[in-house]
């Protein structure tokens, strides 16, 4: 778990301003803007490749914070991540097909659509626990994927659904290079939005439930509203990436998007780390990175020594399933605080070196 | 923190970051396969075939001078990943061609196929691929797609011409009844309007269609429906594996039932594993002859077998042969581009158009004469049907089973489908 509560001796705070500031020091804050800067250039440098990737990453990255609101900061599980995340791609193009809506204006209303129907699939999170809560989402992934597969008004049915290109008052954007930009800017709005709300009073309540639902009772806390309200937030930043997501890929298909996703949303808070944000990131990143180093290393193998000895042949694919499932497990047992942590250690090491030990 | 911990995650981050190896002068195309998906039980003969074909090419010389990299994919028959292998092909580095496979990611990618000028030759041959220009106005245009084979549409129709004339020969009375079954998914539903469409002309009753799974699984309760319906012809529209499971189901709930499958739905492997419950289903052979067959083609298909098992003794099911088929096609469209104007995909798809009743080079009795034309992308309305004979016990290898007959394919009827327009694109 992450603890930036436990402050190093030495470190006073005297304003409520600076308790609660972002970034805990200036270099740190240039840091992360120039951080920002630099990735705005990534469509110039980098190949359509990596390009698709670093696009992969960030919209999954959303979905995956709207998650970590739910798991991380509230304490609630959702096994039905995945769904709320097709229903916003859905939503958003059905929307800018059938309404004279330009495509910007979609995605934020994809997201809100998805906000309330994730408002209803939350109410027996306000009852239900544990065990019983993943079941109640569990449900939420076979109605809504069900219902995508029958609603051909909405979804086209079992046909995919054609979504358009992102679009601005007559100006269309094409190509990756230009999409980044999108992706790039919801990502970065997305990410300072939850950042401060995790600052407010609301965010501290969500917390307050995690740690102790009894103790927020009492103190005054409405569990029911608090609990809900998570998951409308969750399903908003999911529907959000989903939208982002159609009209990248401008084809929507109900296929890839069952639990199995949703569980690889559930990997990408727990690898990253529970309750960190910027861990999030790093977690999607890794979960984005992992399937696509494994192609490499598969690609290499093929006709190698090692595939004759074995006689792989078009069963590389399948090693790779299996070595996706071995990381993950590998990760549970010795990375449990997640990426978050291991970075913080990281720059704990360099902060005192030479001098360590 | 250690440094050897340093290290450790230094390597990882090293590992992830090693780039794929770029390709030089050749000719690119893609390949979508799907090893592990929803149809990997006939997805694995076939994009084994076109694997094998290309490197066979490569061995002989490549294409012009030219070798072929073929960048095969195992896309798990899933429309996002095709997209997205899609993406990647029709970027900087375009491809010739693309050799596709599943109608719902073929489907999803015609428009872009036309907006890029990327010709693909498909696994799919759903009749909405057929209509080029969409002058018919059953189906969006699709000029970049074509397919080797009847269309599942024309092949339905087909079988349906043959159940027919089978009720009557029978001396059955009344009117029989038809169902449709296959999965609530794209490739299934392509025949059903046309399929239910000319059954009601032929004077069937039709049943409200059965839904069951891609995947293999129980489905006794689909049977029983049949039974209770009193169905008389069945199309099974999945692919074989799955098909076996209502075979089999059907044979031990004792449905008195006769099965037409896709092209897809039926093959010697799936002859094998359903053993006498699949004795007597309808299929549709996309090739003059199946493994082994007695013509002068099948020197190359062993040739090409060759690369991937150079003893020679796996025996290759009707999958693998219309691969080899397919993917020849391909080749000689490129051939053809390639000597007018440069191998790209804009060309490549005129290549298509070139021939009439085109039997690629050393396919001689294989291959089915095949024209594409501009106006036309249903390379031929003639459709072989063919039945499958089980015999006796289907344990051991396949090849002893055919050589011996255990497990036959046996002709029944060529069925030559009029060219009608209205048929056009559904």
């Amino acid at each position: 778990m992450a603890t930036p509560s436990l402050i190093p001796a030495g470190d006073y705070r005297t304003t409520y301003a600076a308790d609660t500031t972002i970034f805990p020091t200036k270099a740190s804050r240039n840091a992360a803007i120039l951080g920002i800067v630099a990735i705005c250039f990534a469509p110039l440098l980098f190949s359509e490749y990596w390009l698709s990737v670093l696009i992969q990453i960030g919209i999954y990255g959303i979905a995956a914070l709207g998650l970590n609101i739910l798991v991380g900061f509230t304490g609630q599980i959702s096994i039905g991540h995945a769904a709320f995340f097709l229903l916003g791609a859905f939503t958003s193009a059905y929307i800018s097909n059938k309404f004279p809506v330009p495509v910007f204006f979609s995605i934020p209303l994809a997201g809100i659509v998805t906000a309330i129907i994730g408002l209803i699939f939350g109410l027996p999170a306000a009852r239900l626990k544990g065990l019983y809560l993943v079941i109640a989402t569990l449900a939420a992934q076979y109605i809504l994927l069900d219902f995508f597969s029958r609603a051909e008004w909405f979804s086209g049915g079992s046909v995919p659904a054609m979504a358009n290109p992102f679009s601005i008052f007559g100006y269309t954007l094409r190509g990756d290079r230009q999409y980044f930009y999108v992706v790039l800017a919801y990502l970065v709005v997305s990410y300072l939005l939850v950042t401060n709300l995790m600052r407010s009073r609301d965010g501290r309540a969500l917390v307050a439930i995690r740690d102790h639902y009894l103790s927020a009772e009492i103190m005054g806390i409405n569990l029911t509203k608090y609990r809900t309200l998570s998951f409308g937030l969750a399903a908003f930043f999911a529907g959000i990436a989903g939208a982002l997501y159609a009209h990248y890929q401008l084809v929507v298909s109900n296929e890839g998007f069952g639990i199995e996703r949703s569980i690889l949303f559930l990997a990408m808070v727990i690898i990253g780390g529970t309750g960190s944000i910027m861990g999030t990131l790093m977690g999607t990143a890794f979960v984005v990175l992992l399937p696509e180093s494994m192609e490499w290393i598969a690609a290499e193998m093929k006709g190698g020594a090692i595939d004759r000895a074995l006689q792989l042949n078009n069963n590389i694919t399948f090693l790779r399933e299996i070595a996706i499932g071995l990381i993950i497990i590998a990760f549970l047992i010795f990375e449990p605080d997640g990426l978050a942590h291991r970075w913080r250690q990281i720059k704990t090491y360099w902060k005192l070196y030479p001098f360590s030990h | 923190m250690t440094i050897r911990s340093l290290l450790s995650t230094a390597s990882v981050a090293v590992l992830l970051a090693t780039a794929s190896v770029s390709a030089q002068a050749q000719i690119a195309l893609g390949h979508l396969a799907d090893y592990s998906g929803g149809t990997s039980d006939v997805g694995t003969p076939y994009g084994q075939g076109v694997a094998d074909t290309f490197a066979w090419i490569n061995k002989n010389g490549g294409i012009g001078g030219k070798q072929v990299n073929l960048d095969t994919n195992d896309y798990g028959y899933q429309v996002p990943r095709a997209i997205a292998l899609y993406k990647k092909w029709s970027g900087a580095d375009k491809v010739a061609g693309i050799m596709g496979w599943g109608t719902a990611d073929t489907e999803a990618l015609t428009g872009f196929l036309a907006q890029d000028k990327i010709p693909d030759i498909s696994g799919s041959y759903s009749a909405a691929l057929t209509d080029p220009t969409g002058a018919g106005g059953k189906a969006k245009p699709a000029p970049y797609n074509f397919f080797y084979g009847p269309s599942y549409s024309d092949a339905l129709r087909a079988e349906l011409t043959w159940a027919a004339e089978d009720w009557k020969a029978k001396g059955k009375t009344g009117k029989p009844k038809f169902v449709h079954m296959g999965a609530n998914h794209p490739y299934p539903n392509a025949p059903k309007a046309a399929g239910e469409a000319i059954a009601v002309e032929l004077g069937f009753e039709v049943l409200p269609p059965l839904v069951f799974a891609l995947a293999p699984g129980d489905y006794s309760a689909q049977c029983l429906s049949l039974k209770s319906a009193g169905a008389n012809y069945a199309y099974l529209g999945n692919t074989a594996a799955s098909n076996i499971s209502v075979m089999k189901a059907c044979k031990s709930a004792g449905v008195d039932i006769q099965f037409m499958s896709n092209v897809w739905g039926m093959d010697e492997n799936a002859a094998k594993a359903a053993g006498d419950a699949a004795d007597g289903v309808i299929f549709p052979l996309r090739t003059a002859v199946s493994w082994g067959g007695n013509a002068p083609g099948m020197k190359t298909v062993m040739e090409i077998s060759k690369i991937s098992d150079p003893t020679g003794k796996i025996y290759r099911p009707v999958h693998y042969v219309a691969a080899v088929c397919t993917s020849l096609y391909m080749k000689e469209a490129i051939e053809w581009a390639a000597k007018n104007g440069g191998a790209i995909g804009e060309n490549v798809a005129k290549g298509f158009y070139q021939k009439k009743d085109w039997v690629p080079t050393g396919m001689e009795g294989v291959c089915n004469p095949s024209t594409w034309t501009d106006k036309d992308h249903r390379p031929t309305t003639k459709v072989d049907l063919y039945r499958s004979k089980v015999s006796g016990a289907t344990d051991g290898d396949l090849n002893d089973l055919m050589a011996k007959g255990t497990i036959k394919l046996e002709k029944v009827k060529t069925v030559d489908l009029p060219r009608k327009p209205e048929w056009h694109g559904w």
